[in-house]
């Protein structure tokens, strides 16, 4: 009896020891495989059904647009080797390449085009992101087998960034129709990678497309990619992501904590790249019709009285710069704006005092006996409100004002937005067009998402609309130059962070390029064993 | 022995519905409109939140949403995930390999590591080797899983580089994760076994054993311990709750593929019909497993029968 049990006992040690001998301690460098650690799983990877960044970040090198757009924000063919643009703004005709195939064989041609815009606006299709992109979508008209027109219901001339996001790009109509639900895993695209597998809640892999002998617009060079294999890991924890980077089972990492960076900067290993976000920045929406804030005086002096700088270098350490207007740098840049409100605690005192709030015993001032309080509606994360409501509390407090943070679960936050019931929110938006500010500011869209500032404004609703319709590049800067200075100028935001996305790689991995959206293009991406 | 059973499995049904309307009315407990919630981060017109309120049938009075809530649960239809739009079954089917293993190999840990260490420290009480494996188990009980998770990781995954920190799959991703929960289970369990293992050492029949002249650890490990072990046994049913709460950290800390990520990830996403099904079938698990301990418990002891 007693010696079975050893026996026993002594078989389990045994192949305990061998299954532990059999896995290499860590994970060893593959060469030709990149591993990069998420923070997140995408809901689906199908382009047109997503809402998330997430999704583009892993097929950006997957499936193709019409048109690129580079970090430089100029548009450039892609599919399509050139496109005009009607006269009256409401459609555009695109000349498409004809050396392009999906991955799954298929031709590319304009009626594939036709078939994935139509695809978006099936009433049957539940699409993500991708249909507001369209909107006022009238239909596709293939002219011949590779000139295709797209044609809106009003002037659209949004649709030209748009057309290139991913979430316009284009997947195979045969792959589609044929396996239906799959494309929520397996998006089948035109470009350097194609899908290999999608384990949930663990990983995706994309591979080299043999057959890509085209020069992608983010390279210097024609043919396939260097890399073999991509391997996205999904690891939501901040920690054991920057862990797993440290220990080489993943070579790259997106969304880097801000307190791991100055490490991770410091080691000669690794190396840290950040990339503007475009859109609107992280910024206070002030609500315009809620006493005190309907007294522009009141709203000019909180844009003089927040100071930026403490917000990068406490919270945002390295992953922020200081922003200055509704529109993030990246997307819209002049003098004119950095110089609207530069830290001036004293001339907010002075505008607080000409708006009639005088200092009052304890510090915070009043008037005809009302006390200066600010409610600003945040997000209770579990661990407390928003750090940033913390800051904007203690700038405001210096010069009078008494913040009360409001934090709450993201449902009644977002129903006091809708309701214009609190001072506003602090928030963000990824956008790569301008237009992006319409849904902050226009006046319809009160009550809904995102005009939080509860503004209704008839010059701006009027340039809002004219940005729509202005298809010449040079007009349409101007248009939304305008839009910018006037939102500056009736201070219907507090501008506070640009954000930055954060990747950090092992200083092997070389060639990781970005396109407009800060998402990798990873073609003439390599690692070099050590 | 069949009529306790069916008694048991009786008083199943009522913590059962009251599970489903716990669930059920979370939807209407979360302040705000579930539907403009769930669409929030879309840009979304009033037909779509209409057309979204008709599909999730919320535009019908409450009793026969929940008629039809209870209805379609009974069928096996958990509804559809907003999220992934596949349906919630599809989902948790996809997960429950994973949670399960975890959850045994915690299981197995917690058992390997609790019961010894309660024995010893049955068998030298007040001696320091008492004291410590005592402190241990007070550790264990005191630690949150997320901070020995990231210590697990630190250690054995940054610098020693003997097992991954992160994802699913074959045995050396289980072990960190395992070792996490199973740690601060086996805690209560060492606790248990001590307190439980000194009372029977107590008793008359260890001493007539001993009296017999039977060898000590004959009379530890087969008199004393089989007695000892049975109220360690409840606990194992409660125990495997906080398992199944403690993979929503442990899955979340590494990366792991399961039914707490899938929880998180539901919540997160604001995707009510994925969290309501997943928690249902947890609870349900967590039911089911109970109605379980407490039938081998009356196999086990016969005198529970009678109570």
């Amino acid at each position: 009896m007693r010696l079975s049990h050893m026996r026993w006992v002594g078989a389990v040690a045994a192949v305990v020891g061998l299954v532990l001998a059999g896995f290499p301690a860590g994970a060893a460098d593959t060469p030709g495989t990149l591993v990069i650690g998420l923070d997140q799983e995408p809901p689906t990877l199908d382009p047109h059904a997503s809402p998330s960044a997430v999704t583009y970040q892993i097929i950006a090198s997957v499936t193709e647009n019409l048109l690129y757009k580079g970090r430089d924000g100029k548009l450039q063919p892609w599919l399509a080797e050139s496109w005009s643009a009607s006269k009256d703004g409401r459609s555009v005709t695109f000349k498409l390449r004809r050396d392009v195939k999906f991955h799954d064989g298929t031709p590319f041609n304009a009626d594939a085009v036709k078939f994935n815009f139509d695809r978006i606006v099936d009433p049957k299709f539940k699409p993500g992101s991708s249909r507001a992109q369209i909107a006022g979508y009238a239909g596709s008209k293939v002219l011949d087998e590779f000139t295709v027109q797209v044609s809106f219901e009003t002037p659209y001339a949004p649709f030209l960034t748009y057309a290139a996001a991913g979430t316009l790009s284009l997947v195979s109509p045969k792959a589609v129709r044929e396996s239906g639900d799959q494309v929520h895993t397996r998006p089948v695209g035109t470009g350097p990678f194609m899908m290999k597998d999608y384990v949930a809640k663990d990983h995706a892999t994309i591979v080299k497309n043999p057959a890509y002998n085209r020069k992608a617009p983010w390279s210097e060079r024609s043919g396939p990619a260097l890399l073999e294999t991509i391997i996205w890991k999904f690891i939501p924890e901040a920690g054991t992501r920057v862990a797993t980077l440290e220990s080489g089972e993943t070579q790259g990492i997106y969304l880097v904590p801000a307190q791991s960076l100055p490490r991770l900067e410091s080691s000669k290993d690794m190396r840290v790249d950040r990339m503007p976000w475009p859109g609107v920045p992280r910024i206070w929406l002030l609500n315009t019709t809620k006493p005190p804030l309907d007294d522009v005086k009141v709203r000019r002096a909180i844009n003089f009285a927040v100071d930026k700088e403490a917000f990068l270098a406490t919270v945002y350490k390295g992953t922020g710069l200081k922003a200055f207007a509704p529109l993030t740098a990246v997307m819209l840049d002049e003098p004119s704006l950095r110089q609207a409100f530069a830290f001036d605690a004293a001339k907010a005192r002075d505008l607080l005092g000409e708006a009639g709030w005088a200092p009052g015993a304890d510090g915070i001032r009043t008037k005809g006996g009302q006390r200066l309080e600010i409610i600003l509606n945040a997000i209770e994360y579990g661990g407390g409100a928003d750090p940033t409501a913390q800051l904007i509390q203690a700038s405001l407090r210096d010069v009078g004002v008494d913040v009360k943070i409001k934090a709450q679960a993201r449902p009644p936050w977002y129903e006091d937005n809708y309701r214009c019931a609190t001072h506003g929110p602090v928030m963000f938006l990824r956008a790569t067009d301008p237009d992006g500010l319409y849904a902050l500011f226009h006046s319809s869209l009160v009550g809904q998402n995102f005009n939080w500032s509860c503004v209704k404004n008839g010059k701006l609703d009027q340039l809002l609309e004219q940005g729509r319709r202005e298809s010449d590049p040079v007009k349409r800067r101007a248009v939304y130059l305008q839009i910018e200075k006037l939102a500056l100028d009736e201070a219907l935001t507090v501008p506070l962070v640009d954000e930055l996305a954060v990747w950090a790689f092992r200083a092997n991995v070389q060639g990781v390029k970005y396109n407009f959206n800060a998402y990798p293009v990873l073609s003439d991406a390599t690692t070099t064993r050590r | 022995m069949l009529i306790y059973i069916a008694r048991r499995v009786l008083a199943v049904a009522p913590v059962l519905f009251g599970v489903t309307l716990a669930v059920f009315s979370m939807l209407f407990l979360v302040p705000g409109d579930p539907v403009k919630i769930m669409l929030a981060e879309f840009v979304t017109t009033p037909e779509q939140i209409a057309r979204m309120r008709a599909q999730l049938h919320l535009d019908e009075p409450v009793l026969q949403q929940y008629g039809r809530f209870v209805g379609n649960a009974l069928r096996g239809d958990l509804g559809t995930s907003i999220r992934s739009r596949r349906p919630v079954t599809q989902e948790i089917g996809d997960n429950l390999a994973s949670t399960a293993q975890l959850a045994l190999a915690s299981m197995a840990v917690a058992v390997a590591l609790g019961i010894p260490l309660g024995l010893i420290a049955a068998l030298v009480r007040n001696s320091w080797l008492d004291v410590a494996s005592m402190g241990v188990a007070l550790l264990g009980v005191s630690m949150p899983s997320f901070w020995l998770g990231l210590l697990l990781i630190f250690t054995f995954s940054l610098h020693l580089g003997w097992f991954p920190a992160t994802g699913g799959g074959d045995f050396l991703h289980l072990v960190l994760p395992a070792v996490t929960l199973g740690a601060i289970a086996s805690a209560i369990i060492a606790r248990l076994t001590r307190s439980s293992m000194l009372e029977v050492l107590g008793q008359d029949y260890v001493r007539t054993a001993r009296a017999k002249g039977l060898a000590g650890w004959s009379v530890v490990l087969r008199h004393a311990l089989k007695n000892a072990l049975i109220p360690v046994l409840t606990i194992f049913g409660l125990q495997f709750g906080n398992l199944l709460a403690g993979t929503v950290i442990v899955e979340t800390v590494f990366s792991r593929p399961g039914l707490g990520r899938l929880i998180v990830g539901g919540i997160l996403a604001k995707d009510f019909p994925l969290v309501q099904g997943t928690v249902l079938f947890v609870a349900t698990v967590y039911v089911l497993i109970n109605v379980i301990v407490d039938v081998t418990y009356a196999v086990a002891d016969p005198r529970i029968r009678l109570g």
